[in-house]
């Protein structure tokens, strides 16, 4: 190698070694491209570990991601992200369990949040079970939101499963849930506001030639 | 062969045999040292003092250079989508970004969002389609902000999603319009939306 070589050789080093020097002091600007950068090492780390068990088990990530972006944003501790974050996995696990390989993104996460408030897992594999090819996904987020404004647990679930086994629809729960929230605000009890307005959905059920002359799909009022 | 050449007339045969004798050109060397003397005598040509930089060094085969050339064209291209993902573009024309998916994706659909919060000096949307980031996507108000109507349109992916409003960069609501999600473990409550109907 002949000095020129050798000289400019050295002179790529030394401007390798400043841009390297550079981009380490550049750290801040790089962590705000990325959001999980301001977690501390150790809790990023450990939710860099749920996402990485959330895609062994062939679960969605992207509500586990964004639970930890939820609370970055809202400057919560770290240590309480990983908590959360790790509660969203479990409950997105335990749903999975109940709702089978083929539930969709959409209704492993509003059945995660039914658990998460309370509904219990038979109760979940009982609405599932009568889904009838169906999305259940509205309904479980109404059901998540009725038993947080206060409707009783059981109140709640019996209701929903009811009028779900009755053929509602998704305009229908978000029709329900529209009128209990009023009556709510009104100052009625939640429990009754609910069991008051399911009375108002229509049964969607298609009647059976032994229940009377309806054409089928026709659109009952309940007592 | 030879019975053919001593058929032949003597003086065919010498020229024959003229022909195939070895030829010596020079034995002494004298002019190979001419010749390597008037080489070193030649002026050679001025190199450029960097093109050594850009003489190349490893030779490819057309196939694996075309496959190495693909496969920046993949990183710059993955790259793209990639920061289109994470919800930074979401407040640009929903056009753009529909003319920006992959073939065979799901359309987005502008969400209209609104609160009313007449105190506030500034409104924004948050939630998992723009990565939780406040300042992403800015609320505004009609007329001043009289009535203190804040709106904004999202394209967002059909689908179920969370959000939250933003007053004044701190403050934390729900939406009223819509159904919420149970505590998210942070001491609040968020909001649900489906863009686009259930699926199953």
């Amino acid at each position: 190698m002949s000095m020129t070589r050798r000289v400019m050789a050295l002179l790529v080093l030394a401007f390798t070694a400043r841009a390297v020097a550079s981009a380490q002091s550049a750290e801040p600007a790089t962590r705000d491209l990325d959001p999980l950068g301001r977690l501390t090492d150790a809790s990023r780390y450990q939710i860099e570990l749920i996402l990485d068990s959330a895609r062994v088990a062939g679960l969605p990530t992207a509500p586990l991601e964004s639970k930890a972006l939820e609370g970055i944003s809202k400057r919560v501790d770290s240590r309480r992200i990983v908590v959360a974050v790790r509660m969203v996995f479990r409950s997105l696990r335990d749903a999975r369990s109940v709702l089978g390989e083929h539930a969709s993104p959409d209704e492993l996460n509003a059945a995660a949040s039914a658990l998460r408030v309370g509904l219990t897992r038979a109760e979940l594999a009982h609405l599932a079970q009568t889904r009838r090819e169906k999305a259940i996904t509205v309904p479980l987020v109404v059901l998540s939101d009725l038993i947080t404004r206060g409707v009783p647990r059981d109140t709640a679930s019996q209701t929903i499963l009811q009028l779900w086994q009755r053929g509602a629809a998704d305009d229908d729960f978000l029709g329900l849930w529209r009128g209990v929230e009023r009556d709510i605000v009104s100052g009625t009890d939640p429990g009754v506001a609910l069991l008051n307005r399911a009375r108002e959905v229509p049964s969607r059920v298609p009647s059976t030639p032994e229940a009377g002359s309806r054409p089928e799909g026709t659109e009952t009022r309940n007592p | 062969m030879t019975d053919d050449l001593n058929s032949l007339d003597p003086y065919v045969q010498w020229i024959v045999a003229e022909a195939r004798r070895p030829v010596y050109m020079d034995a002494s060397g004298e002019a190979r040292q001419r010749l390597l003397e008037a080489l070193r005598a030649e002026p050679q040509p001025k190199r450029e003092r960097f093109a050594w930089l850009l003489e190349p060094r490893v030779a490819l085969r057309p196939l694996v250079a075309t496959a190495m050339a693909a496969g920046l064209v993949g990183i710059g291209l993955i790259g793209g989508l990639l920061i289109h993902r994470d919800g930074r573009q979401v407040d640009e024309p929903s056009a753009h970004v529909a003319s920006s998916q992959l073939p065979g994706s799901i359309a987005p659909r502008a969400v209209k969002f609104v609160l009313i919060a007449p105190k506030a000096a500034r409104v924004s949307v948050v939630g998992d389609f723009n990565g939780w980031d406040s300042s992403a996507t800015p609320m505004t108000t009609q007329g001043g902000g009289a009535d203190g109507t804040w709106t904004v349109f999202v394209p967002m992916q059909p689908g179920l999603h969370t959000y939250s409003f933003v007053i004044d960069g701190t403050h934390f609501v729900t939406d009223p319009s819509a159904p919420q999600t149970p505590d998210d473990g942070y001491g609040h409550r968020s909001s649900v939306v489906l863009v686009g109907g259930s699926s199953s």
